[in-house]
């Protein structure tokens, strides 16, 4: 029972048919929209849909018990696979090569065997010397009548594969690292805010930092065609209100800071504290006038006092408006004035008059128009730890490395037998590779034109 | 037009005459097609070398420099420029033209969509911000050179499935002119490898890039994930050819599918939201 489990585990088909359920799955994933990208377009689909994606967790596939349980599979398969196979190589690099001087030239084309004229002695010589020179681990044998000899290279090659494996495994596991360990969070920060809290983006929660980040500048600018150059925010980052650290902060150059790798993500506008207001009394001039909010202003009589109590980026739909109350003694109104009335009024005829809260010259003989609330950027940081990331860069590179020993390298074994036979030297030459025939076939070819060309 | 784009669709006439000499090498059996076909191929490569580098040189003229490898069309001429590259590398080792008229052809069609299609932008542009960084030399020769090679393999899968076609004796020029399958067989199995390393170094670097720019090395987004789905079905071919022992056909076919991916991992996701929404 043990033995069927493991050799079901230790499979070919079990590997080929995950990896190719798994490349599906995956193609599954990058049809149905992921996580956030499937609020925006679950509406497309019908309630009964909804329920089956959502039962099979089809919106967060990668991340599916049944995707990370896939995962796992081929990683046992990749350790079963290993452990099967090893014993073997094992084997093969720890003991000394057999030495038959029959069984490897069986059946050996009548194209690897040579005679050259002249008794045998002083080319066994050569041919000891020449694998010496060549090859590993080579072994000599008298025979009656001549010689038979080993030699290989590349044993190495064989284990490529366990280094690629083993590799793959690591990278598993760094990832695996990251994902317990690590977080991926975000924050957008205003020009002159800090904040110690970041959210959570998988888990959807906050976070405390141990310091405090504050965001000082935020620009972007353009190259002539109106494509974005450059996005920078000035960070500063403090513990106890001392400035520890201070850095720009731009796409592809992040700033880690107490572990915690920040990066430029998004930017965006965020109404500012000011407001441009335009002010006419009667029919006389309009004056401008900026103003902040919650802070009084007087207008021309003294007992009038003004603030802006709210400022509203996109009021109802209907444009930037801001709230203004106009208080004289023993009377108090607040109105909204928005940028954009001529339009509004234009659109919904009658409305001042429906709303008198709407209309900019309720309070007489003042008529208010808003000409822009001034805007500050804020910028959009994504901040994350991982520290299983290391472990996957090895595991990386190591891929690679075991990729070049697998792919490049190969086992070549060779036996060459020197006999004499009727005063004449008969050389028979039989080599077996793990890869690359061709190959082989050249060496063995290379070896023979050599040999023949040797007359003691 | 710019001098570099008017000779790169120059090179798209040249990879054609040179496409139309490789096949009809093997239409009519004649090695007298052979020696221009290459030469053609060459002069080609030589022309869209220095088109390239007349491009990098004028980007920096415009105060943008990078090099030539940023937007679609900058890439499909790479691309096709891998191919030829690889080809000639390919013909001069083997010593054989036989492979050049299912080859060629797709470095004619990759450079005449990038030339010709409407939908493609010839001009120099300055790199957003998420392109500026040193890893996009990397991560852009690495894909290609692996895509070029898995071209070059499915190239070799489609050999392989006519020449199964002929019928041996008395057949036509064309089928004697095919090589050998086996010989076949080998040279798409060298050209994955080439091909699967490189796609794995092009998804290491892009990785590493993706740590630097967007916080993480593995997103998820299609891009990669499409990278990983084409990695995936070479990894399966590989396991099923060293261990499970398949060859010919199956191989064949599988070099096929394989390609598909890889053109959906290149242009597919272009239709699909993601990070890499600027290629």
């Amino acid at each position: 029972m043990r033995k069927t489990i493991f050799s079901f585990l230790s499979s070919l088909k079990l590997t080929i048919t995950l990896l190719i359920i798994i490349a599906g799955a995956s193609i599954l994933g990058t049809v149905i929209p992921q996580q956030y990208g499937a609020e925006g377009a679950i509406h497309n689909l019908s309630p009964g849909l909804i329920q089956l994606f959502e039962a099979l967790q089809l919106f967060d596939l990668y991340h599916s018990t049944w995707f990370i349980m896939l995962m796992s599979l081929l990683s046992v398969n990749l350790i079963a696979c290993s452990l099967k196979r090893f014993p073997t190589s094992w084997k093969l690099f720890r003991k000394t090569p057999s030495l038959d001087a029959d069984r490897p030239f069986q059946n050996l084309p009548p194209e690897r065997v040579i005679t050259i004229e002249g008794k045998p002695h002083g080319l066994i010589d050569t041919v000891e010397s020449l694998l010496l020179k060549r090859y590993k681990r080579v072994r000599k044998k008298e025979l009656e009548r001549g010689a038979v000899f080993y030699g290989e290279k590349g044993i190495y090659s064989r284990f490529g594969v366990y280094i690629t494996h083993a590799s793959v495994l690591v990278v598993i596991a760094g990832a695996i690292v990251g994902s317990l360990l690590g977080f991926d969070a975000f924050v957008n920060l205003a020009e002159g805010e800090s904040t110690n809290t970041v959210y959570v983006t998988r888990q959807k929660g906050i976070k405390q930092l141990d310091f405090t980040l504050r965001c000082d500048t935020f620009s972007v600018s353009f190259y002539d065609n109106g494509m974005p150059k450059e996005y920078r925010s000035q960070l500063s980052f403090l513990k106890d209100n001392t400035v520890i650290h201070q850095g720009p902060l731009l796409v592809n150059h992040p700033i880690t800071f107490d572990g915690i790798r920040f990066y430029q993500a998004s930017y965006g506008t965020i109404p500012g504290d000011e407001v441009y207001l335009s002010i006419r009394k009667g029919n006389g001039e309009a004056v401008a006038k900026t103003v902040k909010l919650n802070e009084p202003f007087l207008l021309d009589d003294e007992d009038t006092r003004s603030e802006v109590v709210r400022i509203e980026e996109n009021f109802m739909s209907m444009g930037p408006a801001v709230l203004l109350e106009i208080k004289s003694p023993g009377n108090s109104t607040r109105f909204w004035v928005f940028k954009y009335i001529e339009r509004i009024v234009e659109r919904f005829p009658g409305i001042l008059e429906k709303f008198p809260k709407f209309n900019p010259g309720l309070v007489k003989p003042y008529s208010f128009s808003l000409d822009r609330i001034e805007s500050r950027y804020y910028t959009g940081l994504q901040v994350s730890r991982d520290p299983g990331v290391y472990t996957v860069a090895v595991g990386g590179f190591f891929i690679i490395i075991g990729f070049l020993i697998t792919f490049f390298g190969s086992h070549r074994r060779f036996w060459i037998k020197v006999e004499e036979q009727g005063g004449r030297s008969r050389i028979s030459i039989a080599a077996t590779s793990t890869k690359d025939p061709v190959g082989l076939d050249r060496e063995v070819q290379h070896l023979i034109k050599h040999l023949s060309l040797v007359r003691d | 037009m710019v001098l570099n784009t008017t000779m790169l669709s120059w090179v798209t006439f040249i990879y054609f005459g040179s496409a139309v000499l490789y096949i009809f090498r093997m239409v009519t059996g004649k090695e007298f097609w052979g020696p221009p076909a290459t030469y053609t191929a060459l002069i080609g490569l030589l022309a869209q070398s220095t088109a390239l580098v007349l491009r990098w040189i004028e980007s920096y003229k415009m105060g943008i420099g990078h090099a030539p490898l940023s937007n679609l069309y900058e890439s499909l001429i790479f691309f096709s420029w891998t191919i030829v590259l690889l080809y000639l590398i390919i013909e001069w080792r083997i010593k054989s033209r036989n492979l050049g008229a299912f080859v060629i052809p797709f470095a004619f069609i990759a450079i005449s969509y990038a030339s010709f299609s409407p939908n493609v932008n010839s001009r120099i542009q300055p790199l957003i911000p998420a392109l500026q960084s040193n890893w996009l030399i990397c991560h852009v020769i690495t894909c290609f050179f692996g895509y070029a090679a898995l071209t070059i393999a499915c190239g070799l899968g489609l050999m392989y499935l006519i020449k199964g076609l002929d019928r041996g004796e008395g057949s036509s020029a064309f089928f004697k002119l095919l090589p050998n399958r086996d010989i076949l067989d080998e040279l798409s199995y060298h050209s994955i490898v080439i091909g699967f390393i490189f796609l794995t170094l092009g998804i290491i670097t892009g990785s590493v890039w993706a740590y630097s720019a967007w916080g993480s090395y593995w997103s998820w987004d299609p891009k990669e994930t499409w990278s990983l789905i084409t990695w995936l079905i070479y990894a399966a071919m590989l396991h099923s050819r060293l261990i499970g022992g398949w060859r010919g056909k199956r191989m064949a076919i599988m070099s096929l599918i394989g390609f598909v991916s890889v053109l959906f991992t290149y242009f597919g996701v272009n239709l699909l939201p993601g990070l890499h929404s600027y290629f």
